[in-house]
């Protein structure tokens, strides 16, 4: 489960942060956004990928969206929520700040 | 007066270090790190709109080279520990700058940083910082505390600039080491090809 979209703390995107810690598996992710035709970058703990918005998705299951209007970030968190569920590996405390 | 090279990073700090050593009368150049796809395109606007404050105030061209940092990240982010990847992104700013320097002529390089501000700006995290570049770094506001450069920012109007909304860093790890040792962070530097990275990013500048 997630908390509700929030503004970010410098106000130029809503992130959506899991209500309890989590891991996701990027990789999984990636490739089905690649089938989906969207570009990714993969920094290996995040990936950062699709236009208006762009979204980073990180490795702990945080997602922020570069967009300052609440509604399409909600709309765009709708397309990635299954995707990120379908990805969770284990809830774990780490927050994924690692090697 | 010499000519030194500035990072601008679109926050609060640096432009007011910029407007201290333009009031003494120094020659400035400055170098941005851009660091898409790690944040939104505010942190260029902010510096753009920050020099054209400066430059109608000090009556100074003060050039602007925008470098592409995002390419970097991506490779620190996979091949080196995240625990340090500040510093080491630190490194590749002070390198990136030191070569635009060299090429302009500039004697010395300024930064914004204020002592314990933020993770990077640890007294250890800085020298290892700095370590790669062999240039005299100044620092103006070393000393000065938040309020401080926020006031001196609001009389030279920078400030509104600084703080319209975008996105931060996310670059940044969950738990940025503050004591940073330099025998750990060369090593993670020879994971990666350092020289190369230098070399693209500086050759992909573009000049505003």
């Amino acid at each position: 489960m997630y908390r509700k979209l929030r503004l970010c703390s410098s106000g130029g995107g809503y992130e959506a942060v899991p209500d309890i810690p989590r891991r996701v598996d990027l990789t999984r992710i990636r490739v089905a956004l690649e089938a989906d035709g969207l570009r990714v970058v993969d920094a290996r703990v995040m990936l950062i990928a699709g236009e208006d918005p762009e979204v980073t998705i990180s490795q702990n299951g945080r997602v922020l969206f570069k967009t300052s209007n609440p509604s399409v970030a909600d709309r765009a968190f709708g397309r990635y929520l299954p995707l990120i569920e379908a990805a969770t590996v284990e809830t774990t405390s780490e927050t994924g700040g690692g090697r | 007066m010499s000519r030194g090279v500035m990072l601008m990073s679109g926050g609060i700090d640096s432009p007011v270090a910029m407007h201290y050593l333009l009031r003494q009368g120094h020659e400035l150049l400055a170098v941005h790190l851009d660091n898409r796809p790690f944040t939104d395109d505010s942190p260029l606007s902010k510096v753009v709109d920050h020099l054209a404050v400066l430059r109608e105030r000090y009556h100074q061209p003060i050039p602007l080279y925008v470098l592409p940092h995002g390419p970097t990240q991506i490779t620190l982010m996979r091949e080196t520990d995240r625990h340090v990847g500040c510093v080491l992104c630190r490194r590749f700013m002070w390198r990136s700058a030191e070569r635009i320097a060299e090429r302009e002529g500039a004697t010395f390089l300024v930064t914004g940083e204020a002592l314990g501000q933020v993770a990077s700006q640890t007294l250890s995290n800085m020298r290892n910082a700095t370590a790669s570049v062999s240039l005299p770094i100044v620092r103006p506001l070393i000393g000065f505390d938040k309020s401080e450069i926020e006031a001196v920012a609001k009389s030279i109007g920078t400030y509104e600039i600084s703080t319209r909304p975008g996105i931060c860093c996310q670059a940044v790890p969950d738990k940025p080491a503050t004591r940073s040792n330099l025998v750990q962070i060369l090593q993670e530097e020879e994971r990666i090809d350092v020289d190369q990275m230098i070399d693209d990013c500086v050759r992909k500048a573009v000049i505003l």
